[in-house]
């Protein structure tokens, strides 16, 4: 079969669009190394291979994984999320968190939680919580404190606006050094924000316009940020003066940026 | 073999495709989309999930696959009921099922427009959303129509009206061709390369066995050339909605154009490789 161009195998696929069925790395090769495999790799026997489309990524010195975006979450043990609260139960409330089952958050999960201050929380009440189990023939577990067992930040959300983006772009604005677009934006205005790896995005200021303004301006970062940066960059300047607000919700509609 | 100077209506030769075009991510409520056409064949597929629990009678220790065939206009028939089940079971070959256990993900298939090789389209439209959906995944697969004229010679990729005159066809889908870090010297030689093992293969109307392995054979170098196709559409990671991502190849296997003689059973198919071969009226007389 000589269909394709057999060049000399890769010797590294880092950093390059790997697609399901590609082989990174050969065990055989790297006998005695341990190393630590992320979201989109498989072990298949003495190799290494792909199963979700994505660029490969290193962190040395043996952290290996694909990086991708996509609308659903995989729940992931030190996952930050923002979960929203379908049921509750005796023991647990039932959180949304995108992923493919409800998660379990105990009614003990929280600082100095004991059977006699159990929080009162409403069916659809937005939650900023930390995954503590990840596993997936369970439902995932959750939790409203840190390792110390401090609430930390973590906890309801209120007032403000969620809004759903992708896994991407929600690390994107978590990323360090702090996003560009969030910094810009935080020098003009004053907004709290939560980003869920899940793919939520909470906002809150002490105006409805601010609020309002900083949302669309992070949807609408997913749709060109990864384009142009120095374009979302310019548009988030833009997005703080009052005048330009038209601007902004005629680019945000859908169907214009399709254009 | 002769089989170069065929004549057809569009002008193609025997084993040029048609203008592929993918584009994904369209559907803004979908957790995976993508539109995939060959000419004037285009096909929406959607992925939704995965969803918590299983449909009775599914295995609950393992993902199921619940595949949707909506046609262009009126009601599912037979025909598109034997597709979504052909559909199914090749999805299944190439996901991963143990992954997430007692889910299920749902694909629907909508058609918009039927000009030949509608399966081989929506086989392909699928698998692109899939993976827009991150839905863990062995291997891509990738489908190819290959249909035997009366005139004995085999053409890639038929139309609609190419269709309706070919003495028979048979789709097959192969795994795509994977970078691969490993050495490919020792592997080729005890066993062959994953690319050559074949997902699925339905065949209809009466084909010599010379004629089906010519079929194979034919579909795989095309294949490979789809793969790649494949590869590229997903390395320009255009995000979201804000330019439909559109790639026309239209290509000329160089490699076909001096086909070597057909040397019979020798095709290096393995048994191992077949991993599932839904033969539906496989209707081969021996020569």
């Amino acid at each position: 079969m000589n269909a394709e161009t057999s060049d000399a195998p890769p010797t590294s696929l880092v950093d390059r669009t790997v697609v399901p069925g590609d082989t990174v790395l050969d065990l055989t090769a790297m006998a005695n190394q341990t190393i630590k495999l992320g979201a989109g790799l498989r072990q298949d026997c003495d190799t290494i291979s792909v199963m979700k489309a994505g660029k490969l990524r290193l962190s040395k010195p043996n952290k290996y994984w694909v990086e991708s975006s996509h609308k659903r979450y995989v729940p992931c043990v030190q996952d930050t999320v923002l979960g929203i609260v379908v049921d509750c139960k005796p023991d647990n409330f039932l959180v949304d968190i995108k992923a493919p089952t409800l998660a379990f958050l105990p009614v003990l999960a929280f600082e100095g939680g004991t059977r006699r201050n159990i929080p009162k929380f409403e069916t659809g009440t937005l939650l900023y919580v930390r995954v503590v189990k990840a596993n997936n023939s369970m439902n995932p577990e959750l939790s409203c404190m840190d390792e110390t067992g401090k609430a930390a930040e973590f906890g309801q959300l209120k007032d403000g606006y969620m809004f759903e983006t992708s896994t991407g772009l929600s690390r994107m604005l978590l990323g360090s050094p702090t996003c560009p677009v969030l910094e810009a934006l935080g020098k003009k205005l004053s907004y709290e924000i939560a980003v869920g790896l899940n793919g939520r995005v909470w906002v809150n200021a002490s105006s409805a316009s601010t609020v309002i303004l900083t949302s669309m301006r992070g949807s609408l970062s997913a749709h060109i940020s990864q384009l142009r940066p120095d374009v979302s960059l310019s548009a988030a300047r833009m997005a703080c003066n009052p005048n330009k607000t038209w601007w902004l919700l005629v680019m945000n509609h859908p169907n214009l940026l399709l254009l | 073999m002769g089989a170069m100077t065929v004549d057809r209506a569009d002008g193609r030769s025997a084993n040029q495709l048609r203008p592929l075009a993918c584009s994904r991510n369209i559907l803004h409520r979908a957790h995976g989309s993508a539109r995939w056409s060959q000419g004037d064949t285009i096909v929406l597929a959607a992925v939704y999930g995965p969803k918590a629990g299983t449909k009775k009678g599914e295995n609950p220790e393992k993902a199921s696959i619940e595949v949707i065939w909506k046609p262009k206009t009126g009601q599912i028939g037979k025909l598109e009921k034997e597709y979504e089940m052909i559909l199914k079971r090749t999805l299944q070959s190439v996901c991963l099922m143990t992954i997430h256990p007692n889910t299920t993900t749902s694909i629907i298939v909508q058609v918009f427009g039927d000009d030949g090789a509608l399966l081989p389209c929506a086989i392909n439209a699928s698998c692109a959303a899939l993976v827009d959906a991150g839905i863990p995944l062995k291997h891509l697969a990738v489908a190819i129509c290959c249909g035997l004229t009366e005139g004995g010679s085999v053409i890639l990729d038929p139309t609609r009206a190419e269709e309706q005159k070919i003495q028979a066809f048979a789709y097959l889908v192969f795994p795509n061709s994977p970078l691969s870090v490993l050495p490919s010297a020792p592997s080729a030689e005890d066993d062959a390369p994953i690319e050559n093992g074949i997902i699925t293969s339905v065949t209809h109307g009466v084909m010599p066995v010379v004629e089906y392995f010519n079929c194979l054979e034919r579909g795989r170098a095309a294949c490979a050339k789809i793969s790649e196709f494949h590869r590229r559409s997903l390395e320009s990671q255009v995000p979201v909605v804000a330019r439909k991502q559109t790639f026309e190849v239209l290509w000329w296997p160089h490699t076909l154009t001096a086909w070597p003689e057909f040397h019979g059973f020798a095709c290096n198919l393995s048994e191992a490789d077949v991993l599932t071969v839904a033969c539906c009226c496989m209707d081969m007389p021996r020569t």
